[in-house]
This record gives C-alpha cells, sequence and structure tokens, in this order.
C-alpha cells in the first residue's frame, strides 16, 4: 500500500475513534419515542405537574419525548386521540362519558383531581350558603352546555329543587356580570380564576366565599389523563411509561418544597399571573390533586365515577349507561 | 333565481356532509369525531324547530343590521363619492377603520351595551358596513362619463341626478353587493352571539360545541344555509324587478 492509498485510510480510522469515544463519553444512546400530550385548558397552575414532569426530564428519562400542547375550548383530547394527533390527553368525566356513549374507544389513566375545582364564588359579607335550598330564588351564573350547569342542575336535583325556585344567567368569561353583583353566585375554578377574583374583591374590601358541590355531595369528575384503547391495545409500555412518569411529575410539583422550581416551569408558559398570585394557585391545586396524604396521585375514584355517570343519564346527556367503570385502567404508581 | 339558489345550496350542502361521511368510514371514525347519517337525521327531527326558531332570530337581527349599514354606506359613499378633500377624506377614513377586525372590538362592546340585542345588532351592521361602503363609493366615485356629460354640458346635472345615474348603470353590481352582504351581515350575528350573547343560532352552536354534539353543528348549518339562500335569492330578484321597474318609468 502506497502512502498514497494509507493515507485516506488512516484518516477513516483517526475520524472512526473520535466518533467512536465521543459515543462512549456520551453513555449509551436511548432512541426517544415521540408522543403528543394533549391538556385540555390554557397551560396555568391546574397544569403545574403536567409541565413539571416535562421541565424536570420525568418523561424524557423514560424514554419519551412528549411534546405538551395547551388545550382550549375548542380542543378535544378525546377527538385527537382517535384521529391520531395526540396520543394522550386530559379530558374531564363528562367528555369521556359523552364520547363513549358515541362510541368512542378511550380509556381513563389516572384521575389527576380529586377534587373537583368548579365552584361557585360569591359575596361572604351578602349572604351565606351553607345549604343548596340557601340558593333559593338567587341568581345563579351557569355556562349553558358546560359541565357547571350538569353539577348545578344535579345539587339542585339532590333537594328536589328544581331550575324555577333559582333564577339561572348564562355566563362566560366576561365577569362583569359579578362584579356589578347582577349575577352574585359565579362559576369559578377554585384554583386559578378563584384566586384572581378573590384579589379583585378583596382590593375592593369585599370578601368572598365558596359554594362547593363536593361538600353537598356532588362528586362530579373533573380533568383525567386519557388515551385510546387502541394506544393501551398496542404499546401498552409505552402507556405505563407515560403515565408512571407523568404522575412523578405531578407528585413532586405537589411537593411544596419544589413550590420554586414549579412555578419557574409554569411561568414558561404562563407569563399573565404573577408570581405571588401563582404561588397560591398552586396551593388550592395542592388541595385539589391530593386532598388526603393516603390516597395516591392519580387515584381513579369509582365512586365519583359511577356518580357522574349517574347524574348524566337523569339528566338525558347520554342516552343510558356506558359503562364507565370498564373504561378505568389505572396505570401502576410511580 | 330563487329555486336556483335553493338547489346550489344543497348540492354545497349534500358535498360537504358527503365528505365528512366519506372521512368518517374510511378512517372508522367514532359518532364522537363525526356523527353518523342516522344520527344527523335524529338530531334534526329532535332540534329542527328550536334551531329555526334560533335562526329566525338571528336572521332579524342580520336583516335589521343589514339594512341600518346599506342606509350607512350609501349615506357616507354618496358624501365620499367626489374628489374632494371631504371625499377623500371619508374614504380614508373608511379604509382605516376596515382595519380592525370588529371581533376583537366586540367583547368591549358587550361589556358596555350589554349582551342582549343591541350589540348583536351593532356588529352585524359593522362586520357588512365596511365591504359594502366601500363598492358604494367605487361605484359612486366612478362617472359615467357618456351619460353625465350631456347633463354638465347643458347644466342640469344636480348632486341627486349623479348619483341615479351612477346607481342606475351599476344596478346589477349593486345588487350583488347587497346580496352578499347578507351573508355578511348573518356572519358577522353569528359570531356576536358565538362570543357573548345569549340567544341567537349562534349561541346554540357555542353549547352544542360545549357538548361536543356535531350532529347540531350540522343541523344548525342546514338552517343557516337554507335560510340565506332564500334570503340572497329574493334579494336578486328584487334588484332584478327594481331594474325593471326603474328602466320602464
Amino acid at each position: 500500500m502506497g502512502p498514497r492509498l494509507a493515507f485516506p485510510w488512516l484518516a477513516a480510522l483517526i475520524l472512526l475513534c473520535l466518533v467512536g469515544n465521543t459515543l462512549v463519553a456520551a453513555g449509551p444512546v436511548v432512541e426517544q419515542e415521540k408522543v403528543t400530550y394533549r391538556l385540555k385548558w390554557l397551560i396555568n397552575a391546574s397544569t403545574a405537574g403536567d409541565v413539571f414532569a416535562l421541565d424536570q426530564g420525568f418523561l424524557s428519562r423514560q424514554g419519551l419525548e412528549v411534546a405538551v400542547k395547551a388545550g382550549g375550548p375548542e380542543r378535544d383530547a378525546v377527538r385527537e386521540l382517535e384521529l391520531g394527533y395526540a396520543q394522550f390527553g386530559v379530558a374531564s368525566a363528562d367528555q369521556v362519558i359523552r364520547a363513549l356513549a358515541k362510541g368512542a374507544s378511550v380509556v381513563v389513566l389516572a384521575q389527576l383531581f380529586q377534587v373537583n375545582p368548579l365552584q361557585w364564588i360569591y359575596r361572604a359579607d351578602d349572604f351565606s350558603l351553607s345549604r343548596i335550598q340557601d340558593l333559593a330564588g338567587r341568581t345563579v351564573g351557569i355556562t349553558y352546555g358546560g359541565n357547571d350547569e350538569t353539577i348545578m342542575r344535579a345539587l339542585l336535583a339532590t333537594v328536589g329543587m328544581n331550575e324555577h325556585q333559582v333564577r339561572l344567567a348564562s355566563v362566560r368569561y366576561d365577569y362583569t356580570p359579578f362584579f356589578r353583583n347582577q349575577v352574585p353566585i359565579w362559576p369559578v375554578y377554585r384554583n386559578t380564576q378563584g384566586i384572581f377574583l378573590s384579589d379583585k374583591l378583596a382590593a375592593e374590601g369585599e370578601r368572598v366565599a365558596f359554594f362547593d358541590p363536593f361538600e353537598h355531595g356532588v362528586r362530579f369528575v373533573a380533568n383525567s389523563i386519557v388515551t385510546s384503547k387502541k394506544m393501551i391495545d398496542l404499546h401498552p409500555q409505552t402507556v405505563g411509561r407515560f403515565t408512571r412518569a407523568l404522575l412523578a411529575g405531578w407528585q413532586a410539583a405537589m411537593s411544596p418544597a419544589n413550590e420554586n422550581a414549579v412555578i419557574r416551569a409554569v411561568t414558561k408558559y404562563d407569563r399573565d399571573t404573577s408570581e405571588a398570585v401563582m404561588r397560591r394557585q398552586l396551593a388550592a391545586t395542592r388541595q385539589m390533586i391530593q386532598p388526603d396524604p393516603d390516597i395516591p396521585i392519580g387515584h381513579i375514584d369509582i365512586t365519583a365515577w359511577r356518580q357522574t355517570e349517574q347524574i348524566m343519564i337523569q339528566q338525558r346527556l347520554i342516552p343510558g349507561p356506558v359503562n364507565v367503570i370498564g373504561r378505568l385502567e389505572p396505570q401502576q404508581a410511580p | 333565481m330563487l329555486h336556483r339558489r335553493v338547489f346550489q345550496f344543497f348540492i354545497v350542502y349534500l358535498l360537504g356532509i358527503g365528505l365528512l361521511f366519506g372521512i368518517k368510514l374510511a378512517l372508522n371514525l367514532s359518532d364522537y369525531v363525526i356523527p353518523g347519517p342516522t344520527g344527523v337525521w335524529h338530531t334534526g327531527q329532535a332540534e329542527f324547530s328550536r334551531y329555526m326558531g334560533d335562526v329566525l332570530d338571528t336572521f332579524a337581527v342580520a336583516v335589521i343590521g343589514q339594512v341600518l349599514s346599506i342606509l350607512m354606506a350609501l349615506g357616507v359613499g354618496v358624501a365620499g363619492r367626489r374628489a374632494t378633500w371631504f371625499g377623500s377624506f371619508i374614504k380614508v377614513a373608511a379604509y382605516n377603520v376596515q382595519a380592525y377586525p370588529i371581533v376583537a372590538i366586540a367583547p368591549i362592546l358587550f361589556i358596555l351595551l350589554g349582551d342582549g340585542f343591541l350589540t348583536r345588532l351593532f356588529i352585524a351592521a359593522m362586520i357588512c358596513y365596511f365591504p359594502l361602503l366601500l363598492s358604494v363609493i367605487g361605484i359612486m366615485s366612478e362617472p359615467v362619463v357618456d351619460i353625465e356629460h350631456f347633463y354638465r354640458v347643458t347644466g342640469r346635472m344636480r348632486w341627486q341626478l349623479e348619483v341615479k345615474i351612477r346607481a342606475f348603470e351599476n344596478l346589477h353590481k349593486l345588487t350583488t353587493v347587497i346580496s352578499g352582504s347578507a351573508t355578511l351581515a348573518m356572519a358577522g350575528t353569528i359570531v356576536a352571539e358565538f362570543i357573548a350573547a345569549n340567544a341567537g343560532i349562534g349561541y346554540s352552536i357555542r353549547i352544542a360545541l360545549y357538548q361536543s354534539d356535531l350532529s347540531k353543528i350540522l343541523v344548525a348549518l342546514f338552517i343557516i344555509g337554507i335560510t340565506l339562500s332564500l334570503y340572497q335569492g329574493i334579494l336578486e330578484l328584487l334588484g332584478a324587478g327594481l331594474k325593471k321597474a326603474w328602466a320602464a318609468g
């Protein structure tokens, strides 16, 4: 082999050694599996565990490259699962039950909120709502078609009241009717809007209180992690890894010791909420994600799911039973 | 003209819904994503009369809004037709104001005017006003030289006559623009209802969206479409009748 021929071989050998060295230094290369996770709403304190799991590498350590996508009023995770745009999502129980009633193949992997954050805010100095009957004759805000309508009707039904005994007022995202006291009982997400509205009213010297359906026996399940039946059948390992990593993320995010890191992670997406407000939102979220330390994060409350299905049947939101219990497939806790 | 409009609408609607059913079949999607024909039919039977009432409510607001916007557009268009400082000011103002999307201003209107009839009417009128105004200004600024020249040299030209000549010579264009603006007025009212009102078909569509019920939305679209087609057909008939009567007179 002449010097002309030997040179390219030598160069290739050196290059190979360099690349090999770099690979050894980087450790074993694990190919990341790409999945999409569609949230139910915009990123805020209610999604702290989701963004924290992504930010702190809980998901990537499980070999998952997850695109966490914010939700919104026109986003529907269950539809995206079926269309293949997402592999995992967050959906409320009523969404899951409606989808099952129409033949969708959706499976619940974990229940994020043990207490539904949907509550009604009112001015504590004006009146008190200690019983459901205290709503009689008052104007109560509901979003027609939303799950607050379903919950309010269920509440009224539990004490034999009907919508003629309260004045139901249609509400949207504009709080003006509440600020003007035209609709004094207003539906809010207790851990996010509830904090913001409390602050607004406190600035005017007004105290607020919350009417919580959970305290009056209505356990209507809120957000849960869902996937498709096809996903769980074809990729059970991925489903297991995803759920475990996500719940581990939630577990860590709900620890007060990690509060600063959680706020940093959420602030990357939610720049409009001040740090002080977010701290209080997180504190309220903790109470709803894990109200009882003995119950693990992600626990599926079967009684609550059964009650949610019953409420929807009674209100004719679905034509008949869908056996939602059969679609609850809790994954192994982290 | 009327039956042609309705027939054309049926073709478009059936093509659209056929495409949806085709996608459902090809991708084996559940009724939650795309409802089946029987689901849509049953929803239609259950909701038709209620949705028809909602559409008529929306339609009434849209028609009043459209009439108001036609009057405003004609008034401002006639004033802005001349190549004077005032005329050019009107044109610049019209072009600039059009740059603001009304849906961005809508929430402010709802806060100021409430979520009732007035706000819906205002938004409907504003959405179809600007395109109408631009067309009217375009038509009214364009002299019909052959005819106007005679009146000018004989000293008999008055502004009313000028407007009449230009309107008559462009009646077909005006009819088309007015007929087209019906769609804008209806869309404006639906958008207003969707954002914040508590009545009308836009509000019902919003509720159906909350309930993830695409069948209801398809039924609503059918009724909106058929109502608009009939209305546009009637407007075109009126335009043709007006031209005939004007020419005869």
